[in-house]
């Protein structure tokens, strides 16, 4: 076909400006080499963020608009997929650290090895890592670095080797945190500060953050949150050697004689069709938009999508799931000042640990209850309206908190992200379709970790407690991987351990897609230490002449 | 663009649903923080979906977005307009009155009538009933939810709260009024928010502010 118009070949086009494309840009240009970043979403200045639930959390001012942007959920290959707002993460610059509070933890060495650890798990298709932990500890540094992370090293016991501190002192003590760490002092668990992408200090020429009680699924207007837009693409723009495309919807990726991906075809703003050649393509759209992409690239060669000979593209696919145990207290806790999640974790029921009767652990932190107001969220099995639930509202705002837990879903073959049959998005192209059935391990875990959420309120003399279990993965939680596993085996994973395709050999991805596990830690610390890695592996392969 | 939707029967029917859903006691309500100027001018077209961050005014959609909007805008005002025909064809056929004409235990009897009838749960993806939403069997912290995917009652609810609670620019939270009764210091304005002035620092633990004054000029 004929593009309108055909800019200049470059020497890496990056498919998404989110965490994982911003950070690959960043280390790409400093090197020297020359980046064009396709972002599907708007490139919003810090200005057009503000204090404002309704139309953050209510009107996709953030979230994508699921009229625009669809997405299908079914549970398994036999049922209807029905529209949902599965997983969703916001689609600009910046991706889903635009709205973040930014719980930075690391992952744990067993997390690499967790097959190794646990054995296998039927019903799974549980792997190790083809990387250790301590071949990322070096980009986990230089993340936290570079990017302005506020934690105390040393206070997770359960944390593996750092080779260093944090660039900024953990956030101040909250009163929910207060709670969290007195319920764990009396069980004799081990507490710590959720190491946090707020600047507790100003860092780098950047202020410290004012602690708003708007920071959640909110913007940040002051710039003192570390974000992909305020950090890791402002740090590209500066090398001059990065050009940033936003309202770019690339459409698919087309191969040359070789088989090597020769163009990203894209829609710009004006609907105008354009085609980008590069010596080297990375996918940075978040795991299932990566998938998504890959699955629309058929071609010859590739008839079920590029790189994807293994049939092994989305599937695996995992999400966690985000739940709570909720307490009230006769003292005022404030679980809403700073936003509602400062500070404070326990990865004392992380770790794999056999006794329990099921495999893996996640995350447990103190969070808030509303974003931060109760416009969405009233106590859980109370009325919805009336005299009760005004009162319950008033007597709960500033007396209740939530001990949050994230699920370290099991990876399993037949949960997948393929192409929807019929629904479409904006732009014409399938959506991605999302089939997902909890494994028994997911129920048991996930019931086990708020049970734990439940111990501590009780231990800090919480006056009552309320358990919301998470029966199934339902996507409320944005982080997701695994649509591309990286592994050592091109039958079995669809990445090599450098995250480049088995079958193609300019193709990379660098989000959540190349993890064979979730875990059950937030992932975007080591998203972005691994598109980190995966740049330095380019630059030290190719030279800065790429 | 007129900025109202309701003629004044249904506007009248609306703000006497939503004096139930969150009910004037020792504290003011739903009436007294205008939650029905929040729908109706939200119901009157695109021009109230976003204020602007600062305060001053709001965005105007275009393109794609403004479609979506206005399509979203449209299922809601059919519900609406359904829902309130509805309430008053229950309220004749048990009390022989408009729903706006009964007393507050017999308009409570036609909204727990219509909960009963089944029109409460969300047909698709909600938010959590327990962390994060208005009403739905499933729990899930952290998603917004889908307004256009409840049904009457349940979106009532939800756009009562929403006026009740949302930031003052949006024409509910009158005064403040839904902050104050729960204790919420918010901002005296988003443009507090927007340039870095507003903070909650002084709600955490004894003592924490003092450590980190000095980073915060005015706290």
């Amino acid at each position: 076909m004929a593009y309108k118009t055909k800019p200049a070949r470059t020497d890496v086009v990056i498919i998404g400006a989110g965490a994982s494309g911003a950070a690959a840009a960043k280390v790409l240009c400093e090197a020297g080499v020359k980046v064009v970043a396709l972002e599907k979403g708007p490139w919003r200045k810090k200005e057009s963020f503000g204090g404002d639930e309704l139309a953050n959390i209510n009107r996709y001012n953030l979230w994508p608009d699921p009229i625009l942007n669809p997405r299908t959920w079914r549970e398994t290959a036999d049922d209807d997929a029905r529209s949902e707002m599965f997983c969703p993460v916001p689609q600009m610059v910046g991706g889903g650290t635009v709205h973040w509070q930014g719980w930075l933890p690391r992952f744990t060495e067993n997390d690499f090895r967790l097959r190794t650890v646990a054995g296998d798990l039927p019903g799974t298709s549980l792997a190790d890592w083809p990387i250790t932990y301590d071949e990322l500890e070096p980009y986990y540094l230089k993340v936290e670095w570079a990017f302005g992370v506020s934690g105390q090293p040393g206070a997770n016991k359960f944390e593996s080797r750092r080779s260093g501190g944090y660039p900024c002192p953990p956030m101040p003590i909250s009163r929910y945190a207060q709670k969290f760490i007195k319920g764990c002092d009396a069980l004799g668990w081990n507490a710590f500060p959720t190491p946090q992408a707020a600047l507790s200090r100003p860092f780098n020429g950047r202020k410290a953050t004012v602690v708003s009680a708007f920071a959640q699924q909110h913007g940040d207007p002051t710039g003192t949150r570390s974000s992909a837009l305020n950090v890791f693409i402002p740090d590209a723009v500066a090398t001059g050697n990065f050009e940033l495309r936003p309202d770019c919807v690339v459409r698919e990726l087309t191969l040359d004689s070789e088989g090597n991906i020769k163009a990203a075809i894209y829609q710009d703003a004006d609907g105008d069709t354009i085609e980008q050649e590069a010596d080297l393509f990375i996918l940075a759209c978040g795991a299932m938009e990566t998938a998504r992409l890959m699955l629309l690239s058929k071609s010859g060669r590739f008839p079920n999508g590029v790189a994807n000979g293994s049939d092994m593209v989305g599937r695996n696919v995992t999400f966690h799931e985000y739940s709570a145990a909720v307490g009230t207290y006769d003292d005022p806790v404030y679980a809403w000042a700073g936003g509602g999640y400062v500070s404070a974790s326990t990865f004392q029921h992380y770790e794999h640990d056999a006794s329990r009767g099921f495999v893996s652990g996640g995350h447990i932190a103190v969070a808030g209850v509303g974003i931060p107001l109760p416009i969405n969220w009233r106590m859980p099995g109370t009325p919805s309206w009336g005299a009760e639930a005004k009162k319950n509202d008033r007597d709960h705002f500033s007396h209740s908190l939530a001990i949050a837990m994230v699920l370290h879903d099991m990876p399993q073959h037949e949960n997948r992200i393929d192409l929807d049959e019929t629904v479409v998005d904006a732009w014409g192209l399938p959506v991605a379709r999302v089939t997902l059935k909890p494994h028994r391990n997911d129920v048991d875990q996930g019931r086990y970790l708020i049970d734990r959420g439940a111990d501590i309120l009780e231990a800090s003399g919480a006056l009552t407690i309320r358990r919301v279990y998470a029966d199934r993965v339902t996507g409320n939680c944005s982080h997701q991987h695994g649509t591309a596993r990286m592994g050592d085996d091109g039958a079995t994973s669809v990445l090599n351990r450098w995250c480049r395709a088995h079958e193609v050999e300019n193709l990379y991805a660098v989000d959540g897609s190349p993890f064979p596990t979730g875990t059950g830690a937030n992932p975007t610390l080591t998203i972005m230490a691994n598109a980190w890695r995966v740049a330095d592996k380019i630059i030290a392969e190719r030279g800065a002449a790429v | 663009m007129s900025d109202t939707f309701f003629n004044p029967h249904q506007r009248a029917t609306v703000e006497a649903a939503m004096a139930r859903i969150i009910p004037t006691d020792d504290t003011p309500g739903a009436r007294e923080a205008g939650c029905v100027d929040f729908v109706d001018r939200y119901l009157s077209g695109i021009g109230y979906i976003f204020a602007k961050p600062d305060g001053s005014g709001f965005e105007v959609l275009e393109g794609a977005s403004a479609k979506a909007w206005m399509q979203r805008i449209e299922i809601m005002r059919e519900r609406y307009v359904a829902g309130l025909l509805d309430l008053d064809a229950r309220a004749h056929e048990r009390f022989s009155a408009d729903f706006v004409a009964l007393a507050p235990q017999q308009q409570d009897d036609i909204l727990h009538e219509l909960e009963q009838a089944g029109t409460g749960a969300p047909r698709t993806l909600a938010v959590n009933d327990a962390l994060a939403g208005p009403v739905s069997p499933q729990p899930a912290l952290q998603q917004t939810s889908t307004e256009v995917d409840l049904d009457f009652l349940p979106l009532m609810v939800t756009h009562t709260r929403q006026g009740y609670y949302a930031d003052p620019i949006y024409g509910g939270n009158r005064n403040r009024i839904g902050w104050e009764v729960i204790g919420f210091p918010g901002p005296a304005s988003l443009k507090d928010v927007h340039i870095g002035r507003y903070t909650t620092l002084q709600y955490f633990a004894e003592g924490e502010a003092d450590k980190v004054r000095e980073f915060h000029d005015g706290l």
